[in-house]
């Protein structure tokens, strides 16, 4: 059951990321989300906003302005301090591995801010791994060319019909245990330097 | 062995930069891989959970890191010291006029401090100062220089945390009205004609304790040669021969580009204070010579005073479990010392 009467700031180098984890935490009931800009004013709104949990990505170059603001300064109203959650080793590992790191009001309990972080870890997860997903997909169009191309060439000089060149391609890749898209970019280099 | 060694982008990254770039590493069998990180607690908890293999790191918060006083608890030692001294203290061009110090004197320029950020309190707009974490010891330079004026610091100025690369232009925006931060940020900030270096760390604190190299205390059998290898980089750093080589890889590799100039005037201890061209020449400004890596446990004491002394921390035993986090037996049986 997510704690819906926290206030959350996301704060994230990535406005992608940041909107598809404050997405997710309002679609699981957390009604009071906000995300914060790295950058010169982030300090400012932080204490204007007085968030209870604060996630913050791992990477994010305002985490030791945070820091500044714990309970070690007398600026701060609401100091926050780094949640460690010591009893519960596997989830940190976890968060940091998904680039997470959580800053929580004192004196809120942890089971409070356990929900609000598994909601982080799955979103920032799903994040990489759609990254990742994009990035398949672009290289796989990028080899779809090259194949197109280099079986153009094939067809042209050795009069071959285009499922000949394919299969030719797929025969030379299967000899040589490559990928097709390596022995069509060979082609391909070959042809644009020899003419 | 390949290694991952993380660092902030500063001068006294000189020694780990080199020992990655120049084959120091290679030569003690290790694959050596520098990773710049955006802000401290990010280059300490990636350390603490094992992301990084070793680190450039503040003094102060490698101890607090294994104190458990600031992140999550790590087990990490000191096998040796990066440098010493480093940092300087830079105020912006308008509240050094507004200061108008008598003289260029450190207690000359600290009670003209101290008497504006009084003032400047009393109206309700009190003078905002830019440290860098609060383990470092910028934060307790800047403590020790406010009391150098009978001011409590914590009590009449707002310190704020500016990443190291941000100071510079959080003075330009006038965000901030000066900052502790380490060479060569204080340099850069005088040559973009923002600001007045108005006290050197190494005349607030002389041979004050800065970075050091913190590994994990347990488990990491690439110790001794990542010592030996880091060490035989800093006495290349050490060798005034190689400061241009060293200028350049530091604006190349160091993300402190592009003025080399600047950068080999910083090594050098020979610093142009203010917009108008006035010079200083402080050799102790940055130390990367060959007396300063192997760690001194009365290093790691002070550090602990410091954080007793503004309530970071407390315990008796607080100066003895921080001295033996440094560990200079390793780095003599590293270095054969």
């Amino acid at each position: 059951m997510t704690e819906t009467s926290l206030t959350v700031a996301v704060i994230d180098p990535s406005p992608a990321r940041a909107a598809i984890l404050e997405e997710g935490l309002r679609a699981s009931g957390v009604e009071h989300v906000a995300v914060i800009p790295d950058g010169p004013g982030l300090q400012a709104r932080v204490a204007a906003l007085k968030p209870d949990v604060i996630v913050v990505h791992l990477e994010s170059p305002s985490r030791d302005v945070l820091e500044q603001m714990s309970g070690l300064s007398r600026q701060a109203e609401r100091p926050v301090a780094m949640f460690v959650d010591r009893s519960n080793q596997t989830m940190m590992q976890a968060a940091v591995d998904a680039g997470i790191s959580a800053y929580v009001v004192d004196g809120l309990r942890a089971d409070r801010i356990r929900s609000i972080l598994d909601i982080a870890i799955l979103r920032f997860n799903a994040f990489a791994r759609l990254q990742r997903e994009l990035e398949e997909a672009r290289s796989e169009l990028a080899d779809r060319k090259l194949i197109e191309r280099a079986k153009g060439i094939l067809m042209a000089r050795k009069s071959l019909s285009e499922d000949e060149a394919y299969k030719l391609l797929r025969r030379q890749a299967m000899n040589e245990k490559r990928k097709i898209a390596d022995i069509a970019r060979a082609i391909v280099t070959a042809a644009d330097l020899l003419g | 062995m390949r290694l991952t060694l993380g660092y902030v982008p500063l001068a006294d990254a000189a020694p780990v930069i080199a020992a990655a770039t120049l084959g120091f590493a290679r030569d003690e069998g290790l694959d050596l891989a520098l990773s710049r990180e955006p802000s401290w607690a990010t280059l300490r908890d990636r350390l603490a959970l094992g992301h990084l293999d070793a680190a450039h790191m503040l003094g102060a918060l490698a101890l607090a890191s294994a104190l458990g006083l600031s992140g999550p608890q790590a087990d990490l030692c000191v096998p040796m010291a990066l440098n010493l001294n480093g940092n300087a203290l830079t105020v912006s061009s308008a509240l050094w006029a507004e200061m108008a110090p008598e003289r260029d004197a450190l207690p000359d320029v600290a009670a003209a401090f101290a008497a504006l950020a009084r003032t400047r309190a009393t109206e309700g707009r009190p003078l905002t100062l830019g440290t860098v974490h609060p383990f470092s010891s910028h934060s307790y330079q800047l403590r020790l220089f406010a009391r150098l004026g009978g001011l409590n610091l914590d009590a009449h100025v707002r310190l704020v945390v500016v990443p190291p690369p941000d100071t510079v232009d959080a003075l330009r925006r006038g965000l901030i009205d000066g900052f502790c931060v380490g060479a060569p940020w204080n340099a850069i900030a005088v040559a973009a004609g923002l600001g007045r270096i108005a006290a050197l760390g190494c005349d607030i604190a002389p041979d004050c304790p800065e970075k050091v190299l913190a590994l994990p205390a347990h488990g990491a059998g690439f110790a001794p040669a990542l010592v030996r290898a880091v060490h035989r980089a800093g006495l290349w750093c050490a060798d005034p021969a190689n400061r241009p080589a060293l200028a350049t890889l530091l604006a190349e590799q160091a993300g402190l580009g592009p003025d080399r100039a600047l950068l080999a005037r910083t090594l050098a201890g020979d610093l142009i204070l203010d917009t108008a061209g006035t010079t200083r020449q402080a050799p102790a400004y940055l130390r990367l010579d060959a007396a300063v890596y192997r760690p001194d446990p009365a290093h790691a004491r002070w550090f602990a005073a410091q954080m007793a002394a503004c309530g970071q921390a407390e315990g008796d035993d607080l100066a003895e479990r921080a001295a033996a986090l440094y560990r200079p037996d390793l780095f003599d049986e590293a270095t054969g010392g």
